[in-house]
């Protein structure tokens, strides 16, 4: 007899008497079938583990820090003053960095968005919470952001005058539901053609982040805050949970 | 306020398949993987972030079970990626390349932080004479990165056979049963989970495979 079938086999493992007197005979016979039968037997007991436990949120930061190094955590620096002691960014290639950076694709844009709470986290901050929008700052624009296609409330958004060319946008966001998967929010341009990924609400609903003021000014105004599955796909999922307008 | 659509994606962002739905990842993971793994060892940094997310839970719960302590477990994490992405150039690309390669590097990791704690041990020793127990440094159960590897392949099945796998396997219901509870034919929840337990038998060959 020709070798049994790999899912009766399985069959064999897992309700033996569903499978036919012949195929049973032919692998008492037959050391390749039951070396088959012995490793799918050891699949077999190797289920049952509990769900994987994931890491918490800012071990992600922490380690796109250390792997990518300060040039990256550089490149995303806020220009407040925080660059670590002894690692001093000449603000020409801080901007020479800044500026490919927005125009690269949406993952590499959230990877150096993640690296920016990693600068912050290496030299030593102990609250690794969003950037608090400057004090001194004047509130730009601000939105409610609200359910798609209803006016259910999601939380608020600012965009604070950071420094000449950069501004600060907060979301507040509240009521995003529990759909599994993780929260990214984006800009979307009004004319409905261009988006670029701002980073992910890694911590809570609430996020902070930096953005050049000529992006706003090009008409990225839409926020949008969308629930994206862990698939390594980095465009926007489809599936947007809050909007609201900079105006 | 008027609703803008999301803007059409005019070309992929990566010359990768973009893995979709549930339907997708079951049947060409590989391809996508491969290509990650390509992008990893070229120095991409986005592709850090990807093999981060997509395995990160599966390094950290191997190190959380074999040192059962949170803070550990989070460090070893940590050194596995950086020394991952360190020595990037040191992988083989393929379909199957990062859980084998990652356990591995884990285990490394692991063992280290178990000689730091037994370092710890004798240096409390000396002080107080406590005999160092299996508990403190822990014990390894050779099964556990296959045990942790199948759970995340069963994790990543389309449906319906990741709830047919699930309640087989974790909930121990009779075939009868699942096929009650979710309204499928009988011979269609048996041939799923055979060829779940077989799809599970290539994955792990697969990984051994790779970690060689």
């Amino acid at each position: 007899m020709a070798h049994a079938d790999i899912d009766d086999l399985a069959a064999l493992v897992i309700e033996p008497a569903d499978v036919p007197g012949p195929v049973r005979r032919h692998v008492g016979a037959c050391e390749r079938c039951s070396a088959t039968v012995e490793a799918l037997s050891t699949t077999r007991g190797a289920l049952g583990a509990d769900p994987l436990v994931a890491p918490p949120p800012e071990l992600r930061a922490r380690v796109m820090a250390e792997a990518l190094g300060p040039s990256t955590a550089a490149a995303t620096e806020t220009g407040t003053g925080e660059t670590p002691p002894g690692d001093p960014v000449p603000l020409a290639s801080r901007h020479r960095g800044g500026v490919p950076l927005w125009l690269a694709s949406a993952a590499a844009v959230t990877a150096l968005v993640a690296g920016l709470g990693v600068g912050r986290m290496s030299v030593g901050e102990p609250e690794a919470a969003p950037v608090e929008p400057e004090p001194t700052g004047a509130v730009l624009a601000a939105t409610p952001l609200t359910a798609l296609g209803s006016d259910a409330p999601r939380g608020a958004v600012e965009a604070v005058n950071a420094s000449d060319d950069v501004v600060t946008v907060s979301v507040r966001a509240t009521e995003l539901g529990d759909e599994p998967g993780y929260h990214e929010v984006w800009l979307i341009n009004v004319d409905g053609e261009r988006m670029v990924a701002l980073g992910i609400l890694a911590r809570s609903d609430n996020g902070t982040f930096e953005v050049p003021r000529r992006l706003i000014e090009d008409g990225y105004r839409i926020v949008d805050i969308s629930v994206e599955p862990d698939d390594g796909d980095p465009t926007h999922s489809g599936v947007s949970l809050a909007r609201g307008e900079l105006v | 306020m008027t609703i803008i659509g999301l803007p059409a994606r005019t070309r992929p962002r990566y010359g990768v398949a973009v893995v979709g739905g549930a339907a997708a990842l079951e049947d060409a993971p590989e391809e996508s993987v491969e290509a990650l793994a390509v992008r990893f060892r070229a120095g991409h940094e986005a592709a850090l972030g990807e093999v981060y997310d997509r395995w990160s839970s599966l390094v950290h719960s191997y190190a959380l079970r074999a040192l059962q302590d949170t803070q550990d477990a989070e460090d070893v994490t940590q050194h596995v990626f950086v020394a991952a992405w360190q020595g990037r150039e040191k992988m083989t690309p393929g379909p199957h390349t990062f859980p084998a390669w990652l356990i591995g590097i884990a285990r490394h990791k692991i063992s280290d932080a178990r000689a730091a704690r037994a370092r710890d041990v004798r240096r409390i020793e000396a002080v107080a004479a406590v005999t160092p127990s299996a508990e403190v440094v822990g014990t390894e159960d050779v099964m556990e990165p296959d045990r942790l590897v199948v759970r995340q392949a069963v994790d990543e099945m389309g449906e319906p056979r990741r709830t047919i796998m699930l309640l087989a396997f974790w909930q121990d219901l009779t075939h009868v049963d699942i096929a009650a509870t979710t309204g499928l034919p009988l011979g269609t929840v048996k041939s799923h989970v055979r060829r779940g337990l077989t799809q599970l038998h290539h994955t792990l060959e697969e990984v051994r495979h790779g970690s060689r």
